[in-house]
């Protein structure tokens, strides 16, 4: 793990000027190194609070140049460790579970007594437990009563279930669901779900009292 | 797909039950030790309502999806994996700081904002670190908790032993069989008394990007398994660890403040002490004799005029008197520039180059030498009976120093002296650009 600060003059210049603090791959930089890198822009006056001692501080007169600084960091997971679906879906797992918790509260705010559960369908197991607790951790801080409960199904459920197209077969599982009480009058399931094993978003599904809805 | 086909998959895939078992199914070759509630069918399973995880086992199914593995077909060779496994371990040795950072942190804020109001036993379910990182890790980070648990009892977590939790347990019922953590099965928490622990905390670590997320959550074991906490931290890559004491635990603003009070704590004004030793080249063959090594004590004062210290100045005096040979008298200005970075370092050595004037005034026997002209008897003589030629001259110097923590360093640096520039008492060590540098000269100063 490491800092990698770009320059505190005006990026652009410094960069044009010597090619020596760009990140961008170049003679002196290598493509991989650079694709490890996540950049950010920043100004003197957040840079030097975000990072005290590594960029100065604007100066408090005189300063007719804004001066930027662009600080990069070194992804914590070097590319190609783990699978790139995997990679891609756990680097923006905390803004895909948050934005899928709000949209649940803030669309379903009647839903707000219920007890949320929640359920994952996504191909690599481990990536799944990772989105689930993301996904509960979220939907507590929205204000929401979570619980760690699995709902089941029914082995004769299953048969008639996974021979039918997605489209169909999550409302009639919700629908079984609610029928056979493994989910409640009071309980609301949140299924976040990869339709695809190429796709680097998820989708949401809420099952109330038996019915399905899509969120996203 | 027959039912008995999913189940030989169920089988592999359940050696300990987790919540979210579809993704288990999906993959159970691959990572047959991971999550997945494992539930056994029971006889004549098409009446039987056993509880099987519906869309594990749609994904399982695999080309309803368009699912494929892909991946799990990759053909690595034995050395790419080896070199997959070094770099999991590299990786694992960088982030391991920062996780420790983060439960520290979890900790901290619980000794603040305690979870019970009275000491509660927690079971500590699981502790899962970044996908793609090894189970040593997670072995390290839950010995790292528990030590600052127990280094910390007024967060009032009791961790407790529940084998019946953790433990793979067969549970029959009326309507199925299953096989699973304890943890995970309603039934078998029902049934779980209070000495073996009420809540379960579970923590899991993330690496996102150029962040590391740590989610925890405490869930109540009752068979409707309410989560009643959560919480969630992150630290960046760039971020240094701050290593805690465990039994001092602190925020990370407190800890920041620490580096920053670190930082500036020791001003911009500096009083080195210094001893330096000044030796004069010799002229070579035929020449005049060199003036002897001068050892100086030096001392006064070094302004900065930013808390980076990436440039500092620095004004001294010092004398210098050995008996019988000489005294002398030295004024000093110096300019340091930092050369290795742009702030000084709190834990690396600093590199500083500098420029500088003195001034210098020398008496006695052993300063004879500080003339252009080469000595003969009768002034080495008429020296040695009295107090001998009083000189003054100025010189410049350029050197380097080298610097720890800012509290003691050396240095070596060249000094030209232009009124003896053509001296034939002295030679030159070096010339740069027509310049000759008659002195070389060594220090070791502390700064206080």
């Amino acid at each position: 793990m490491s800092l990698f600060i770009d320059s505190d003059a005006p990026a652009q210049f410094e960069a044009a000027l010597f090619n020596l603090n760009d990140p961008a791959p170049g003679a002196l930089r290598r493509k991989g190194w650079s694709n490890n890198l996540e950049c950010e822009r920043l100004d003197a006056r957040t840079g030097s609070r975000r990072y005290p001692g590594e960029i100065r501080a604007p100066a408090s007169r005189g300063g007719d140049v804004e001066s930027y600084t662009v600080v990069c960091e070194e992804r914590l997971l070097r590319p190609g460790l783990r699978d790139p679906v995997d990679d891609a879906l756990l680097s923006e797992l905390e803004p895909m579970t948050t934005a899928l918790a709000e949209t649940s509260a803030s669309r379903y705010p009647e839903l707000g007594a219920s007890t949320w559960l929640v359920e994952v369908f996504v191909a690599n197991p481990q990536v799944a437990t990772k989105v689930s607790f993301a996904t509960k951790n979220a939907l507590m801080e929205s204000g929401l009563q979570v619980s760690d409960r699995t709902p089941t199904l029914g082995v004769g459920d299953l048969e008639v279930i996974t021979r039918m197209q997605p489209e169909d077969a999550y409302p009639t599982a919700c629908v079984r669901w609610f029928a056979t009480g493994s989910l409640g009058p009071n309980d609301a399931l949140l299924a976040v779900i990869s339709l695809d094993p190429r796709e680097t978003i998820l989708h949401g599904g809420l099952c109330v009292a038996g019915r399905w809805a899509w969120l996203q | 797909m027959t039912s008995s086909g999913h189940y030989a998959r169920l089988r592999l895939a359940a050696r300990y039950s987790r919540p979210h078992s579809a993704s288990v199914l999906a993959r159970p070759a691959l990572d047959p030790g991971t999550a997945g509630a494992l539930e056994r069918a029971p006889a004549g399973a098409n009446a039987g309502a056993a509880p099987l995880h519906l869309f594990g086992l749609l994904l399982a199914t695999g080309g309803w999806f368009g699912i494929n593995e892909a991946h799990a077909a990759d053909p690595l060779r034995d050395v790419q994996l080896a070199e997959v496994d070094a770099l999991r371990g590299k990786v694992a040795d960088q982030v391991h700081l920062a996780a420790f950072d983060l439960i520290d942190e979890l900790v901290y804020g619980w000794t603040n904002e305690p979870l019970f109001e009275s000491p509660t036993p927690v079971v500590l379910a699981g502790v899962t670190v970044p996908v793609g990182l090894g189970t040593g890790l997670e072995a390290q980070l839950e010995d790292h908790l528990v030590s600052v648990l127990t280094q910390n009892p007024t967060t009032n977590v009791q961790l407790v032993h529940c084998p019946a939790c953790t433990a793979v347990v067969v549970h029959s019922g009326p309507e199925a069989t299953l096989i699973s953590r304890g943890i995970d099965d309603p039934a078998v928490l029902a049934e779980l008394g209070a000495a073996t622990g009420k809540n379960a905390l579970f923590i899991d670590i993330e690496a996102e990007g150029t962040w590391l997320v740590l989610r925890a959550r405490v869930t109540r074991l009752t068979p409707d398994l309410p989560i009643v906490w959560s919480h969630t931290i992150a630290t960046s890559s760039s971020v240094p660890s701050l290593l805690r004491e465990p039994d001092a635990l602190k925020s990370a603003a407190e800890a920041r403040q620490e580096y920053l009070d670190a930082l500036r704590g020791r001003g911009r004004v500096f009083i080195p002490a210094r001893l330096a030793i000044r030796s004069y080249k010799g002229p070579g063959d035929g020449g005049g004799v060199p003036p002897p090594p001068f050892l100086w004590l030096e001392s006064g004062v070094e302004l900065s005029p930013t808390d980076s210290r990436a440039w500092t100045s620095s004004l001294l005096v010092g004398y210098t008197f050995i008996p019988q040979a000489y005294q002398g008298l030295l004024g000093h200005v110096r300019i340091d520039r930092l050369v290795t970075g742009r702030t000084r370092s709190l834990t690396h050595p600093d590199l500083y180059a500098f420029f500088g004037g003195s001034v210098i005034t020398v008496w006695g026997p052993a300063t004879a030498s500080f003339q252009d002209e080469i000595l003969n008897a009768d002034q080495l003589l008429a020296a040695a009976a009295g107090d001998g030629p009083r000189t003054s001259f100025g010189a410049l110097q350029v050197g380097v120093d080298l610097r720890v923590g800012n509290r003691i360093g050396i240095s070596s640096f060249l000094e030209t002296i232009p009124d003896l520039a053509n001296s034939q008492n002295l030679g030159d060590y070096v010339r740069v650009f027509g310049v000759g540098f008659q002195s070389l000269g060594t220090e070791v100063t502390f700064w206080f």
